[in-house]
């Protein structure tokens, strides 16, 4: 079942920039969709930050200028100063939830629900991965291209995928609700009992980044951590050809734990 | 066994502050982990032995699930309807009482019996539950979690629903049916509009919490499989997602229920401390209606992760997002009142004012999760925790205390001190923000909740000294909390007797009613004349030279239009 793995690389820790400035920016990014998310949410705070900064001076302004004030206005608002609060919830309600709107159901259509992508790029790879309390099983196809025959790699904590190519991921449990995430990726879905999950990303670069838990799933919850290295195309095939050459050595058809792959899912 | 609402509240009042201290310890233990993660917490030996004091992954995943079932099911609800709401109901809107008297007792004793079992918990083989406090099946089933502790919290989750439905009933019926005469819609203060619509919430949605807490309390005790599905179910199987779904339903309401009476009383004492009528104040108690209807349409903004269908999510993304505009209009309002007014810092005002700063954060930083492509890489970070901790935490622990420093005068007949009462506001409201807005930076960064450990993950070992600055402020901010309980201790004990109307307001409660009130709250059921918020309108200014005049009171030149009885007046002015 296990593989063999080759000179470990170390895990990516974003070292290029000073710790200080990394304490406040989102995990280094390494996928190809990834800058696309991290604009919009750059914006999104952009505007929060902005409209939190006006609120809260206009409060200041307002509690120090009307302070202990001789006379106080007697009306509840007039018409123009209701209409001036609907004018101007309108159009920050417009102009802030719309971006985001916008920009999300963009993101949506093109990347995280077009499922077509990864359906009809040839060079996609494909994973099953089963969470367990508390780590992460995955199973590759093999040479023959088909889940659950002999020939399946099977990895623990070990994801490995080639750069620069769709990688289309689908994901159940055996036992509790996982939160499959790849932070460096931008990619969470949950690995629920009973039901298969799917979800695609693809990797900008080689390197090794993080695999982590992100829904509560007992004791050693907070250990249920993978790495996910992104190889060259060459090295990959040629580490999925001798994986699959001993997982087929090593085969046991009696071994009934082994088989929980299914068959495709196709959207 | 006493009966009146007044009593009910000072009940609800003890435990719940009882309850939102061991929350707050719990808290604290959760930071103390996240800045020294395994070292011996000071103090701790005795309880933990085997770990001279150390937190265990066991024992901290019960930590962290008693500290959010604590907080929001003991502690924060309790004080709000529970105390402030049952005392101040009945008051404001001129009633003897609540609807159902028996009904609002019993409602208290099966809370108390949900908050025996929850410290019963502690004590028990396998420790108190430890699923986190949404308690998602299968690992909530007795499969993975097989403690006792797990069963009895879920009973005290439900024995809290319970009382949650009990009060919203009776608040409902209260207000819809024993308004004092003249006490129109139209003429209801702020507060009782946000305890109104809240119980509205607590009627239709409490019950969705019982069926999830029902039906998983079935499968840990009678071996049904509603919530188990795959390899752990023995039979056919169910579905983990339906109870997601059933717990959201209630869940996201849930942060509504908790925070509009706290908005309620924001738009009151707002505008009461700027002496000047509440801005729109047709528009405020119509947005918090808006947000009340749209409260139960959002709540599968919690399952974007969940696989659901885009169709699904495309629809709660555009409900999620709408909700925040009546939100707008109302904090809108809020700002308008404050404007041409006549600004008082009084203790209930700094809270009011730190309630809207804090609420005002945590309602913008929501924005991100309400969308689905922003919240997939902050979902189930710290990020969601610094948000909803800014609004459910924060801003209701403020609206709580705001309604505390209030209306202490008008529970006790004794006035806080108030320069006791502004420190611990101000310092509160600043150190929440030093916690709440550590933990956004944090989960920003990538840090995921209810870790143990977090430094197991290479990217995020650099977030230590982010968290152990965290800490540093959730320990300052336990210890403010030393100024509230010196000045209560100091107040009830010697403190001074408080003026029969100490804030200038024209409410029932401090124009008609004695402090503390009678058993029967009014000498005679007063005849309301106007709104809430009658305050600086010239011609009162020129026939009483003061500024406000009260509800039930009428004016020299303003023949009562049914003949009632005369306010109280000499003991206002
Ligand atoms: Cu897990």
């Amino acid at each position: 079942m296990s593989t063999p793995v080759e000179g470990s690389t170390p895990v990516s820790t974003g070292a290029q920039t000073p710790s200080g400035l990394k304490t406040l920016a989102l995990p280094e990014n390494a996928s190809t969709h990834g800058p696309r998310i991290d604009a919009l949410l750059g914006w999104s705070h952009r505007i929060e930050a902005g409209l939190a900064a006006i609120a809260l001076g206009w409060m200041l302004i307002a509690v120090w200028r009307f302070r202990g004030a001789k006379r106080a206005a007697s009306d509840g608002g007039t018409k123009r100063s209701i209409a001036f609060v609907l004018g101007l919830a309108l159009s920050t309600f417009l102009i802030v939830d719309g971006t985001l709107l916008v920009g999300s159901e963009g993101y949506l259509r093109d990347v995280l629900w077009n499922l077509q992508v990864p359906a009809e790029d040839p060079r996609t790879v494909r994973i099953e991965i089963n969470a367990h309390q508390w780590s992460w099983e995955a199973r590759y196809a093999g040479e023959d291209g088909r889940f659950n025959t002999p020939d399946d790699v099977v990895t623990w904590n070990d994801l490995r995928v080639p750069a620069g190519v769709p990688v289309w991921v689908q994901l159940v449990s055996t036992d509790v609700v996982h939160g499959f995430s790849l932070p460096h990726f931008r990619v969470k879905v949950d690995a629920i009992p009973g039901r298969v999950n799917q979800t695609w990303f693809q990797a900008a670069r080689e390197g090794t980044w993080e695999v982590a838990c992100y829904q509560h799933c007992g004791t050693s919850h907070y250990r249920m951590r993978g790495e996910l290295r992104a190889l060259s195309s060459e090295a990959y095939a040629a580490w999925l050809r001798e994986a699959g050459r001993q997982a087929l050595q090593a085969y046991d058809a009696d071994d009934v734990a082994a088989h929980w792959g299914w068959d495709w899912r196709t959207p | 066994m006493s009966v009146d609402h007044k009593q009910v509240a000072r009940r609800y009042l003890w435990s719940g502050l009882g309850f939102l201290l061991l929350g707050g310890l719990l808290a604290l233990l959760i930071r103390w982990q996240w800045a020294w993660p395994g070292q011996p917490v000071p103090g701790l030996a005795w309880a933990l032995p085997e770990s001279r004091g150390a937190l265990t992954p066991p024992t901290y995943t019960s930590v962290f699930t008693m500290h959010g079932l604590v907080m929001i099911f003991f502690a924060v609800t309790p004080l709000l309807f529970g105390a402030l709401g049952h005392f101040v109901l009945p008051l404001a809107i001129g009633a003897r009482g609540l609807a159902f008297p028996r009904l609002s007792t019993l409602g208290f004793w099966v809370y108390a019996l949900g908050g025996a079992l929850v410290l019963v918990s502690f004590g028990v083989r396998l420790g108190p539950a430890n699923a986190g406090w949404t308690a998602y099946p299968p690992l909530s089933t007795t499969a993975f979690t097989p403690g006792l502790g797990q069963t009895l919290v879920t009973v005290a989750v439900l024995c809290a629903g319970v009382s949650a439905f009990t009060y919203g009933l009776n608040f409902v019926v209260t207000v819809a049916r024993c308004r004092a005469p003249g006490m129109t819609w139209g003429r209801l203060p702020l507060t009782v509009w946000g305890l109104f619509f809240a119980s509205v919430l607590n009627v239709l949605f409490v019950p969705v919490l019982a069926a999830a807490t029902v039906l998983l309390l079935m499968d840990r005790l009678l071996g049904t499989q509603f919530f188990i599905a795959g390899a752990a179910a023995v039979g056919g199987g169910g579905d983990p997602v339906v109870y997601q779904h059933l717990f959201w339903l209630f869940g996201h309401p849930e942060v509504y229920i908790l925070i509009l009476p706290a908005w309620g009383m924001v738009g009151d004492m707002v505008s009461f401390f700027s002496r000047k009528p509440a801005h729109g104040y047709r528009l405020t108690a119509g947005a918090m209606g808006v947000v009340s209807a749209l409260s139960g349409l959002v709540y599968a903004h919690h399952l974007f992760t969940s696989g659901m269908s885009p169709m699904l999510g495309r629809t709660f993304m555009v409900l999620t997002l709408l909700i925040s505009l009546p939100a707008e209009v109302m904090f809108l309002n809020w700002l308008m009142t404050l404007w041409r007014g006549s600004v008082r810092l009084t203790s209930p005002m700094l809270a009011a004012l730190s309630t809207v700063v804090v609420f005002g954060l945590g309602g913008i930083t929501g924005l991100a999760l309400g969308a689905v492509a922003t919240d997939v890489p902050l979902h189930g970070t710290l990020w969601v925790v610094g948000h909803f901790h800014l609004t459910m935490g924060a801003a209701s622990f403020l609206g709580v205390f705001a309604g505390l420093y209030f209306w202490f005068p008008k529970m006790f007949g004794r006035q806080l001190h108030e320069g006791l009462a502004k420190a611990h506001v101000v310092s509160s409201a600043v150190l929440f923000l030093g916690v709440f807005g550590g933990q956004l930076a944090a989960g920003y960064a990538g840090q995921l909740r209810r870790l143990y450990d977090p430094y197991q993950y290479t990217y995020l070992k650099h977030l230590l000294p982010l968290n152990q600055w965290t800490t540093a402020c959730a320990f300052l901010l336990g210890a403010a909390q030393g100024l509230f309980v010196v000045n209560l201790v100091w107040t009830l004990w010697r403190g001074r007797v408080a003026d029969a109307n100490p804030w200038q307001v024209g409410t029932l409660e401090w124009t008609c009613a004695a402090s503390p009130p009678s058993d029967e709250n009014f000498e005679r059921i007063p005849v309301v004349l106007r709104g809430p918020h009658a305050l600086s309108q010239p011609e009162v200014l020129e026939q009483l030279g003061r500024d406000w005049v009260g509800q039930a009171e009428a004016l020299p030149a303003e023949a009562p239009a049914i003949s009632g009885p005369q306010p109280l007046l000499e003991r206002t002015s």
